[in-house]
């Protein structure tokens, strides 16, 4: 069995308004649990709660109940710290400072040496392309530029958990395939990757299990597939040379009926009334171009568990 | 290491900052001109020199460790550079003491080179220094680490603007609590005495720290008292970056 990377039990956090006032929970008994080497992506909508529950694992924001620990050090523990890597939604860092520099200060953070601090840096600066710019200020960086940097540090203390707040937000289709490229790369090094994200695409392409926030807590947590294969929305058949009364025939129990380019198009809402039909066309003088399962996106996973979610509370 | 990290990075970004040097430019003007007002005195004028010297050290270094203090954290926590920092194995008191630290060097530097002008202004105009120049002036350094403690804990509880209001109150009111022990007669032996009495103990005694008024004067001052106003306001500091740190650890950033 392996160890657990992160466990968080009933974890409420309530913050305060500026006038000391209550406001209602953004976390309300969120219990979760992410095993070492894998990679887990955390969903959710806008101001569900993901950044709040990165933060109090991190140690930025202290729960109001429950508990948080990493490698089974409280998250109040400067331990638990030491193994972690954490990139913040938006990474900000001294302007006046230029990568080398930012490096180097995070590498005293962790308490590394000037001979580890250095390995690090040629390593780092060669797998985040970070050469060309390393006497550069930060003041003048792009968000990518910027990213890049906030991975570095992240990865400074070569550390066994990376938690990345939207490590793809605000990226162009090279910075994202950049991050993705790196992620798969963490996981093939035995990571343990804990990261937030709404772009669903790219969560489908590197997350090995995925948990839903909503209303404070983990909806739905699991292995991608499982939590995909749920639900085949429709089957689709594409036929060609099949009669027009067959057609007519057909369409009574098909849920819709268009021209495709290959032929025509049936769907079907179950895989039994896909085959009955198919079974139909060969009988006739017809031809089944193709019959193809149109699973559920995990796009409409989400709204769907979103609401599934809202309504059950 | 970690605290020294931070605190070098405190004292470079605080080199930067423009309000250091417009002060830092105040002040040396301030000094400079001290003579003039010395023209204008009829009594000793090396004494109105040596008066106003000081007094410019003292008070530009406190409007230094005000500004630049009641920004120290709030600043890193509003321009989000906290996140990446606090969230390294580092204890919350480490960030506040490195920050401290930070600033408390560069206020020592500030203070060397305004004593350093100062000096050689007084010496210029004829007028003789001895130990005790530098005693007060290590005494207004040692007040400065007091307000700049101050500062720092207001910094991690409030904005610069409200925060330095407050400093700035608390340190023209640190100055005058001599009031509060010279009471009128009808007072005395009343709870009220006791009442301002205990308030006079708890409050810092900024005015013990200004012994540059004894120098200007040239009243002798025994280093015993210089020495037990070192410890009262290392013991005052000490506890004001207690409470910073109390604050800080269970803050949400
Ligand atoms: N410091 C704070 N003070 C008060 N409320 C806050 C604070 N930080 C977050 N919140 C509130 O908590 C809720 C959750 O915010 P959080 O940033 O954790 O959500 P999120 O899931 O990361 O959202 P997004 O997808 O937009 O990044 C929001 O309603 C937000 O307004
Ligand atoms: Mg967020």
């Amino acid at each position: 069995m392996s160890e657990i990377a992160i466990e968080t039990k009933s974890l409420c956090k309530r913050y305060r308004s500026h006038l000391g006032m209550g406001l209602p929970p953004t976390l309300d008994g969120l219990s979760l649990r992410v095993h070492e080497h894998e990679v887990f992506g955390f969903l959710g909508k806008n101001g569900a709660g993901k950044t709040t529950t990165i933060k109090i694992l991190c140690g930025l924001v202290w729960q109001n109940q429950g508990e948080a620990s990493i490698f089974g050090y409280s998250n109040r523990d400067k331990r638990a710290r030491s193994l972690v890597g954490y990139l913040p939604e938006n990474p900000y860092f001294y302007e006046y400072l230029t990568p080398r520099e930012t490096l180097d200060f995070y590498g005293k953070l962790n308490g590394d040496t000037v001979a580890a601090r250095n390995k690090r840096w040629d390593y780092l600066s060669e797998l985040l392309d970070l050469s060309d710019i390393a006497n550069q200020r930060v003041r003048g960086f792009s968000k990518g530029m910027r990213q890049r940097l906030g991975f570095a540090v992240a990865m400074a203390g070569d550390p066994r958990l990376l938690i990345l707040d939207e490590p793809m937000s605000g990226l162009d289709p090279m910075g994202r395939h950049m991050v993705r490229d790196l992620m798969l790369r963490l996981r093939e090094e035995k990571k343990t990757v804990f990261f937030s994200s709404h772009i669903l695409g790219d969560v489908e392409q590197v997350c090995d299990r995925v948990g839903m926030l909503v209303n404070g807590k983990l909806h739905r947590e699991g292995a991608l597939q499982d939590l995909l294969t749920r639900e085949t929305l429709r089957v689709d058949v594409v036929t060609r040379d099949v009669p027009e009364d067959t057609i007519a025939e057909l369409s009574t129990s098909a849920q819709r009926v268009y021209d495709a380019d290959e032929g025509v198009c049936l769907s079907f809402s179950s895989h039994d009334d896909a085959d009955a039909a198919a079974r139909k066309i060969y009988a006739g003088s017809g031809r089944v171009v193709s019959l193809t399962p149109i699973a559920e996106t995990l796009e409409d996973y989400f709204v769907r568990q979103q609401e599934d979610g809202e309504g059950a509370s | 290491m970690r605290i020294r990290a931070i605190a070098a990075n405190t004292y470079r970004e605080a080199i930067r900052d423009k309000v250091l040097y417009l002060l830092l430019i105040f002040g040396i003007i301030s000094i400079v001109s001290s003579r003039i007002l010395g023209y204008m005195s009829i009594g000793d004028e090396l004494k109105i020199i040596a008066d106003i010297s000081l007094a410019s050290i003292s008070i530009f270094g406190a409007l230094i460790a005000v500004f630049v203090g009641t920004n120290l954290v709030y600043k890193e926590i509003d321009k989000r550079t906290i996140y990446t920092i606090i969230s390294r194995p580092i204890d919350r008191y480490e960030f506040i003491l490195g920050k401290y630290l930070g600033l408390i060097t560069l206020l020592a530097v500030t203070t060397l080179v305004m004593g350093i002008i100062s000096a050689l202004y007084i010496v210029m105009m004829g007028g003789s220094l001895g130990v005790i120049y530098f005693e007060a002036v290590l005494l207004i350094y040692w007040k400065l680490l007091l307000v700049t403690a101050f500062s720092v804990l207001l910094s991690s509880l409030t904005s610069p603007v409200l925060g330095a209001i407050i400093v700035l109150s608390a340190y023209v009111f640190g100055h005058g609590t001599g009031i509060l022990i010279d009471i009128p007669v009808d007072m005395q032996g009343t709870y009220m005495e006791s009442l301002l009495a205990a308030i006079y103990f708890v409050l810092p005694n900024l005015s013990n720290f200004d012994i540059w008024k004894e120098y200007a004067n040239g009243i002798e001052i025994s280093h015993t008292y210089v020495v037990w106003n070192m410890v009262y306001g290392a013991l005052y500091t000490a506890l004001l970056l207690y409470l910073a740190t109390l604050v800080f650890e269970n803050k949400d950033v």
